[in-house]
């Protein structure tokens, strides 16, 4: 049973090997279709449009002051980015079955290199972002450096949640398939595609429970309002992804030896 | 110096049942009872233990399922065992299968690093060793094409010469000169047998008892999960031959088919030595004798009589015949009779042999008599050869003074 610092210790020494698969799997997607590389910029873009008209122009869905189209993308550039990293990282080990049956590495290289990519892509998209700040006008302030600390977190929760996933992939194949209708139900559950002030005060305390509050709430507020970011629930986001991290790699390590066996 | 060592390792895997085995005929609730229950117990190793010394190449054979890759496994890393302690010195690479990470849309050049880095080189190290990669493979025309593109050949030589320019301490080797041609796999022992002047430890894991012999100066027998030899190549290998397989050289006698004539009839095959008895094994080069026994029940006029000896893969066979120089048979009288095929030097190497046997008529347009792997031939090893096949020779030593010094006879 190895301990926690050499499991550690073990991935730094493979970093090579993670370098080169997340580098892969970028090139791999440039290499596989025309598309290719634009698809990280597509998909929120795509989302954008789609819920602004139907949100904003039919429901006359509130947005904090801003407009609409502006109000959804700067939640669902955080957000793709969770939700591709996990969905991504699900298969990761199940997909890679000769690899992961003929050759040790650490395992845990092949989840955290869809999350690299995942935020590779999330970078190009934020270059949208910045361009529909600049089309709407809306100045951004020295609070927009909290987005470093945010995305920080939010990378922590999404490595968490990406490890669990793809170990319990492993053994339950239902999690794969049940994953996307779960993504779907999260983000109604998160102010994305509406703002925090139109959940009812009663449900708040249970609501920003779920650490995607506090990382999408906050990611707004400091980019749109040039505020400080939530801090009471973001900092209920950055405990629960302190704590869950380290849980997660712990618990992935135990169930890694017998991954070769089940898979 | 111990490199490896495994005290008492055992490894259980359990069998499970799959949920979606006859989807629909139990019930949801049943599925989800069974998650719970435990699943059928396969002791895949049991009590395991060996070492192994700093420079040593040990060989692992034993049948099909005895558990040779998973000591493999276990030695790599790809899982843990279940009980038991292994200790392991240095840094360890295991090449179980060729081409493992290969992406087909990636460049030759791209997948070097990608194959490279998996199996634990550095990006600098594989960098420095680059064009000696590409060189040893063969592939540098197309060293910037898409490998979906290459051979099979290219992949193969590829593969290989990422992992043969890994420099570990222990290298554990399973079954991965089986692929490619003859040509490959003499670099593929070249290389190996570099390795190991360099004083490297290696692991060979083959069912290619000849290269076993070849490389290995201790072999490991499995059988069934455990242990059952361990010592000299020949002495193993040996042991293997005559307890592991389960074959010693015997007599059938089989049902006819109904498409013959059954003019005459096989009645045995058996091989004899010197004194006319029955032996239970033949040795490469040594002469050897079959003998055949039949009996004809209407007289013919243009009889040939032939033995087919296939090797166990069926990849390799050859003939002996009592047709002519001409093609042309033998009469045969009415009765019993026997016919006996000679040689000098048997020409098998190591292995194990079907014989089938025939009477044909010379046109070839009828078959008389067909007796399908009526024998098993068991060949051990005699005059150390390589090769696919045994040349029968004799060697003298020509000098300028009068004395001629020559090989024994035979």
């Amino acid at each position: 049973m190895t301990t926690l610092w050499q499991a550690l210790r073990r991935l730094a020494q493979y970093r090579d090997l993670f370098y080169t698969l997340s580098v892969h799997r970028l090139k791999v997607r440039y290499k596989q279709s025309v598309l290719g590389p634009s698809w990280a910029l597509l998909q929120p873009l795509s989302l954008m449009l789609i819920y602004t008209a139907i949100f904003s122009r039919i429901a006359r869905m509130p947005s904090d002051g801003a407009p609409y189209a502006l109000f959804a993308y700067s939640a669902l550039l955080p957000w793709t980015y969770f939700a591709t990293s996990l969905s991504m990282s699900t298969n990761s080990l199940v997909s890679q079955v000769s690899l992961v049956t003929k050759v040790y590495f650490p395992r845990e290289i092949l989840p955290l290199t869809y999350v690299a990519a995942a935020l590779i892509d999330f970078l190009a998209a934020s270059i949208i972002l910045a361009g529909m700040l600049f089309f709407y006008h809306v100045p951004l302030t020295a609070q927009a450096l909290y987005v470093v600390p945010t995305v920080a977190i939010l990378t922590m929760f999404a490595i968490a949640v990406s490890l669990m996933l793809c170990i319990v992939q492993v053994r339950f194949r239902d999690i794969g398939v049940a994953l996307p209708l779960l993504l779907q139900v999260w983000m109604f559950a998160t102010p994305v595609i509406y703002p925090l002030s139109v959940v009812p005060a009663k449900w708040q305390r249970l609501y920003v429970l779920n650490p995607m509050v506090g990382i999408i709430e906050s990611f707004r507020r400091v980019i749109l309002q040039g505020a400080p970011p939530e801090m009471h629930s973001l900092g209920i986001a950055a405990v629960i992804s302190a704590l869950f991290l380290p849980l997660a790699f712990v618990c992935f390590k135990r169930l890694e030896t017998t991954v070769a066996d089940i898979i | 110096m111990i490199d490896l060592s495994l005290e008492r390792v055992s490894k259980r895997y359990r069998v499970q049942r799959t949920f979606d085995s006859r989807v629909g005929s139990r019930g949801l609730l049943q599925r989800l009872r069974s998650i719970g229950r435990r699943s059928d117990e396969f002791w895949a190793l049991q009590d395991v233990s060996f070492q192994v010394a700093r420079g040593e190449t040990l060989g692992i054979i034993g049948h099909n399922g005895a558990g040779k890759s998973t000591i493999l496994k276990l030695l790599s890393g790809v899982t843990t065992p279940t009980s038991g302690e292994m200790r392991i010195q240095g840094r360890l690479s295991a090449l179980i299968e060729v081409g493992s990470g290969f992406h087909p849309e990636l460049t030759g050049r791209e997948n070097v690093f990608l194959s490279g880095s998996i199996l634990g080189m550095r990006r600098r190290e594989i960098a420095a060793k680059l064009e000696r990669i590409i060189d040893f493979a063969g592939v540098r025309e197309f060293i910037d094409t898409p490998v979906k593109h290459y051979s099979s050949g290219m992949y193969v030589r590829l593969g290989f010469s990422i992992a043969a320019h890994l420099e570990p301490d222990i290298l554990l080797l399973d079954e991965v000169l089986a692929v490619g041609d003859a040509a490959f796999q003499v670099k593929c022992l070249d290389r190996i047998n570099e390795l190991h002047r360099q004083g490297r430890t290696i692991v060979f894991i083959s069912h290619d008892l000849a290269s076993v012999e070849r490389l290995c100066g201790r072999v490991l027998l499995l059988s069934h999960g455990r242990i059952i030899a361990n010592g000299s190549a020949r002495d193993v290998i040996e042991k293997y031959e005559s307890v592991g397989s389960g074959y010693t050289t015997s007599e059938h006698a089989v049902v006819a088919e109904t498409t013959l004539t059954h003019e005459a009839e096989i009645v045995s095959v058996a091989c004899v030595d010197g004194n006319d008895r029955p032996v239970t094994a033949l040795r490469t080069g040594e002469p050897t004798r079959v003998r055949v026994r039949y009996v004809v029940h209407k007289p013919l006029t243009d009889a040939i009589i032939e033995l087919y000896v296939f090797n166990v893969s069926y990849s390799s066979w050859c003939q002996m015949t009592t047709a002519s120089q001409h093609g042309e048979g033998m009469p045969l009288g009415e009765g019993p009779g026997v016919v006996e095929f000679e040689s000098d030097e048997l020409g098998f190497l190591p292995g194990m042999y079907h014989i089938s046997a025939t009477i044909i008529h010379a046109d070839h347009q009828r078959g008389i008599d067909w007796q399908h792997q009526c024998l098993t031939l068991r060949v051990d090893p005699g005059k150390f050869v390589r090769g696919s096949f045994y040349m029968p020779h004799r060697w003298r030593s020509v000098l300028s003074e009068a004395k001629l010094y020559s090989s024994p006879r035979g």
